[in-house]
């Protein structure tokens, strides 16, 4: 009995001293406004409106989707990492946009956003349901595969030659880390505002630029894999205002 | 002490009173399902709070589901078009009409309803299970029933007032509609063989192994990936379309422009969506032939011919469907998977691991008015 009391009281004590020492926390609530784009206008879904950026014919596009995934914010040396950070961003919607807000995060200014464009090697291997990650859904190829992390689909018109586009890109060497810096004026008030840029012809038009006809569908194959990752590494893009 | 003892005794008496108003007030007496279980693997599912799983919600819901009642003649339930033995599909091509004739479309079966997209019918134009039930009920082709009516005959059952009261306090279509979805909900598959293969429980022959593998690959010949890529709509374990958004609703290639018909667009209005219909699931597939939307298949033989080398072309076709080819020349006026027959037997002999004989036969699902009930 003595015992417990003793040790209720040092609790109490050390609780008590904890919660004056750190003074009432400030806390930032963020949210992150992705825009989708195909350069500088907003992506317009299933018209055949854009041209082939390496070859001849045009384009539509029918889906357009990606994880983002291990969200974190940080500030001097203090860092937030979300809970089961696994973002399926989709942007069918009339203002094709996808946001994401995070509230109250323990943290007085953000300075740096950081995630990644796919799913870090441990989820993409596992068959949990976590965050938006889902074996069942349309970004799973099968659980010995793991996840798509950037999908694309459409259809590209030649003449009167139609063909389909499909880009899966996958494979956990293909995660790409984007690490944004906020200019420190954002979130002065306890509340940031992100808006960021995702530029689909950076897909096709990144460090490699890309025939639509040449190279139609990307699935299984490392390298062309690896050089669509490379490219959808450069589509984000800040906005600040 | 005594006062400890007196204060403890009047919480408790206090306690007690209220729980017996609460209990009176609250009407109904129902029982929460309890030990429902199923394989995480199926993943997150979603049941409306204002409908929880009951087991006087899940008693009522199957009587009324096997009882002509509903109808307005009195003479079809609806276990007409979804009968057990047959995963509740009808085994007809399309149902017939009480107008003479048949339907529009083909009955779909009813397995794990709580998983996969949570639009209902081909073209998805239900948005919850609570209300698709009375549509058929209503529909003047199917059991041409009028609501204040078959409220009025029920209330004339005492069993039904009984039933009513136990799961939900008052007899109304309302809780018609909650106590069919209770039911349906509760129709879960989990014990077909490829279940127990997932459970690690049996071995699949070198065959059905075969067939699992393509029906899980996308084909791609750049790095000689053959595969039958049913899993770019069929779920690797639900074997349904995918719950989010519309991405279960999908065109698999059975008609050209000039006859597609509007599927999904007739709820979306989205040119997009044209000739788009609900994936179904394929478990318990074996015995709920015919297949399609409008049972254009006898066999699943018949499928496979379709997806091997019967895909007719249209605007919003999938391109995934478009793009999936074995062969890695060009194809000659064909459009498909361009498997080898093996190819294609292992495949149906996957689907074939996908019937539950437990589910088929499980007594809580039978008819209640017959046998032991
Ligand atoms: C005359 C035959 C008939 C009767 C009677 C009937 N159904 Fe159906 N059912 C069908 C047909 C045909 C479809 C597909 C219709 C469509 O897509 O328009 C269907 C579809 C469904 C679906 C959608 C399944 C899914 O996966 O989307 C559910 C649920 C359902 N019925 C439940 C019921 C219930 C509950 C009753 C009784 C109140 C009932 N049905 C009575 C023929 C019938
Ligand atoms: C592009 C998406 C897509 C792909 C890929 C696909 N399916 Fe389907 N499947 C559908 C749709 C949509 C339907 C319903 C079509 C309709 O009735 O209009 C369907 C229906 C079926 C049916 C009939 C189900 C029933 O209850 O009538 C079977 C069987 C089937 N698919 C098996 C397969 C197999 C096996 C594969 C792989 C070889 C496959 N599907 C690939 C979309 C797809």
């Amino acid at each position: 009995m003595r015992i417990w009391m003793t040790g209720l009281a040092i609790l109490l004590f050390v609780g008590g001293a904890l919660f004056f020492a750190l003074g009432p926390q400030r806390t930032t609530s963020i949210t992150l406004t992705f825009h989708a784009k195909m350069g500088d206008d907003p992506l317009i879904f299933d018209e055949f409106v854009y041209d082939n950026p390496g070859g001849s014919g045009t384009f539509r596009v029918r889906d357009f989707r990606f994880y983002l995934s291990n969200l974190t914010l940080s500030q001097d040396g203090a860092l937030f990492a979300e809970p089961d950070s696994y973002h399926l961003l989709r942007f069918d919607n009339p203002e094709t946009i996808h946001s994401i807000r995070l509230n109250d995060i323990p943290l007085r200014s953000i300075e740096h956003v950081r995630f990644m464009i796919g799913v870090d090697p441990e989820a993409n291997g596992s068959i949990q349901v976590r965050g938006d990650l889902d074996p069942n859904s349309q970004m799973a190829w099968n659980w010995e595969v793991g996840y798509k992390f950037v999908v694309m689909e459409g259809t590209l018109r030649i003449g009167e030659e139609v063909s389909p586009l499909v880009y899966h890109v996958g494979f956990s060497e293909n995660a790409r880390e984007v690490d944004i810096q906020l200019p420190p004026d954002i979130g002065s008030d306890g509340n940031a505002d992100l808006h960021v840029n995702v530029d689909l012809a950076k897909l096709f038009g990144g460090p490699s630029q890309i025939d639509l006809q040449k190279l139609s569908s990307v699935k299984f194959n490392r390298e062309d894999a690896a050089m669509l990752a490379d490219n959808y590494a450069t589509m984000m893009t800040p906005m600040f205002r | 002490m005594l006062r400890v003892f007196l204060t403890a005794a009047v919480a408790v008496m206090v306690a007690a009173t209220a729980w017996v108003f609460w209990d009176r007030a609250r009407g109904s007496t129902a029982t929460p399902i309890a030990g429902f279980s199923a394989p995480f693997v199926f993943g997150r599912f979603a049941v409306p709070p204002d409908n929880p799983l009951t087991e006087e919600a899940f008693a009522l819901g199957r009587h009324l589901f096997y009882d002509p009642i509903l109808s307005g003649n009195n003479q079809v339930s609806c276990a007409t078009c979804h009968m057990q033995a047959l995963a509740f599909t009808d085994g007809l091509a399309k149902s017939p009409a009480l107008s003479g004739g048949e339907l529009e479309f083909s009955s779909m079966s009813l397995i794990n309803l709580l998983w996969g997209q949570e639009r209902f019918f081909w073209d998805g134009r239900a948005t919850s299970l609570e209300a698709q039930a009375l549509m058929p009920i209503q529909h003047p082709d199917e059991m041409d029933q009028d609501l204040d009516a078959l409220i009025t005959e029920l209330q004339a059952s005492r069993d039904y007032r009984r039933m009513f009261r136990k799961a939900y306090g008052e007899v109304s279509a309302e809780n018609v509609a909650r106590a069919l979805s209770t039911f349906m909900r509760m129709l879960i598959s989990t014990d077909s063989k490829y279940d127990r293969f997932l459970r690690g429980e049996v071995r699949l022959t070198a065959q059905e192994e075969h067939g699992r593998k393509l029906f899980m690959a996308h084909p791609d010949t750049k790095v000689s990936l053959r595969g039958g890529n049913c899993i770019d709509c069929h779920s690797q374990f639900l074997t349904s379309g995918f719950r989010d958004a519309l991405d279960g609703f999908s065109n698999n290639g059975l008609d050209s422009d000039d006859d597609l018909p509007d599927g999904l667009m007739a709820v979306t209005g989205n040119p997009a969506h044209k000739g788009f219909f609900k994936v179904p699931t394929l478990r318990n597939i074996a015995v709920t032939a015919p297949y399609m939307h409008d049972g254009r298949f006898e066999t699943l033989e018949e499928v496979m011919d379709h997806y091997n080398d019967g895909i007719v072309v249209s605007d919003t076709l999938s391109p995934l469907i478009l793009e999936a080819d074995n062969a890695p020349e060009a194809g000659q006026n064909t459009v498909g998977l361009r498997m080898t027959p093996g190819e294609v037997q292992s495949i149906i002999a996957f689907l074939n691991t996908l019937t539950d004989e437990g589910f088929l036969t499980n007594t809580q699902f039978s008819n209640p008015f017959e046998g032991d009930g």
